[in-house]
């Protein structure tokens, strides 16, 4: 492979760029405008990812050195100083209410007529984003889902648990009484990102439930859930 | 403390739980700093930049739901990419190269590469493939947050040479990773 053909309009000089940022080579007006297609286009954001990932093991060789008490004291005060403004940066606002729900989801159901009107006060600009804490009784499984509706996925983070040797999560989407829709087997590893179909899009976004269940390897060979459900929960709007 | 358990308290920040976010800064903090301290080569601006970090974090800890890295990776990621913006913004991107020169090997140790595992020896054996020098301008790169420039200063080529050449190493080492 030649460096010209590389170049091309396909992957290649894309995710030459995500290395080179990944890296830190690039001066600081082309890393600016790398930074901000991070944000703004999934595909580069994908190949950013992946090449921290490839790099990671490297840091290794960093050599851990204990910051002075000062430091936490500083970053206390930019962030707690004043009660009044927990939200920290501007701009921060998606994050800061994505936040506050998950924290909602936590903490009591009953909270949740207090805050009822905030997606009032807070009108949504993008398109929605819906978050769920997954879990149930008898079972130490716990998921946090990212509903993002935008990119048409779901982000999930183990929170704690795991499936044992020779067994996979499944990911189901629960409409009302229907049947449960696969949504696939949740990928190892602490974090998965599961694209989703435009079907299940559109019930997600009215608030569909999630839930997860252990499936022998490789998913259910029923098309149902075989296993017990061991986490589950309602998506929340921002 | 397990990846697992830092995981919990990235969770755990971003619901804004405090005690979560202290924990998290008592367990990760030195290596943060050590990643700041390496790129930025300055202790009081590490000190800074480490505070900006942590702010990251405790505003956009839930984006680590959707990132495919390992916790303390991730973490890593944010330290470095803040501190490398940071080197960047100074006016001469250079003043400290000497200093740059005189930190440790950044070969990882023995007790480094067993952690990492399976996934760190596919890097480093690809690192191994290329030629001696290029794989000293990846590694440099990643944990000094060498730019184009210095590097270029250092192995005495000019800069598009330099840009040619890491992204060869670049394409080989895509090539290892995928293989």
């Amino acid at each position: 492979m030649t460096l010209a053909e590389d170049n091309g309009p396909e992957r290649g000089g894309d995710d030459l760029l995500a290395a080179e940022y990944v890296l830190g080579v690039l001066p600081a007006d082309e890393r600016q405008i790398a930074s901000r297609r991070i944000d703004t286009e999934t595909a580069f954001a994908r190949l950013v990812d992946a090449w921290e990932v490839h790099f990671a093991p490297m840091a290794a060789a960093y050599a851990a050195v204990e910051p002075p008490a000062s430091v936490k004291v500083a970053i206390d005060r930019r962030l707690f100083a004043s009660t009044a403004s927990t939200s920290p940066a501007p701009g921060g606002s998606l994050w800061t209410s994505l936040a506050f729900w998950r924290g909602l989801a936590a903490a009591a159901i009953a909270a949740l007529a207090v805050y009822v009107a905030l997606p009032y006060v807070n009108p949504p600009v993008q398109p929605p984003r819906l978050v769920a804490s997954l879990a149930a009784d008898n079972s130490n499984v716990k998921y946090l889902a990212v509903y993002d509706a935008a990119r048409h996925e779901v982000g999930l983070s183990l929170v704690s648990g795991d499936h044992g040797a020779g067994k996979d999560f499944e990911l189901w989407m629960i409409e009302g009484k229907n049947a449960p829709v696969s949504m696939g087997v949740i990928p190892a590893g602490q974090t998965a990102r599961m694209a989703v179909t435009p079907a299940v899009q559109q019930k997600l976004a009215q608030g569909a439930v999630l839930a997860v269940s252990l499936e022998p390897a490789g998913g259910s060979p029923t098309g149902q859930p075989t296993g017990p459900v061991v986490a589950a929960g309602d998506l929340k709007g921002i | 403390m397990a990846p697992q358990d830092i995981s919990k308290l990235i969770v755990r920040t971003s619901m804004k739980d405090r005690a979560a976010f202290d924990l998290l800064y008592r367990q990760t903090s030195a290596k943060l700093f050590g990643v700041c301290l390496r790129v930025l080569k300055d202790r009081g601006d590490a000190e800074e930049a480490l505070q900006e970090v942590f702010v990251k974090i405790w505003t956009k800890a839930d984006r680590f739901a959707v990132s495919d890295l390992s916790p303390i990776s991730w973490l890593v990621a944010i330290a470095r990419n803040h501190a490398i913006d940071r080197i960047r913004s100074r006016r001469s991107p250079s003043a400290n190269i000497d200093v740059a020169l005189d930190v440790a090997d950044p070969t990882p140790g023995p007790e480094a590469m067993a952690v990492a595992g399976g996934e760190a020896e596919r890097i480093h054996h690809c690192l191994d493939e290329l030629e001696q020098d290029r794989a000293a301008a990846v590694r440099g790169a990643y944990l000094s947050g060498e730019s184009y420039a210095e590097l270029a200063e250092r192995f005495k080529v000019p800069l598009n040479t330099m840009r040619t050449w890491l992204r060869r190493s670049l394409l080989k080492l895509r090539e290892c990773l995928e293989r």
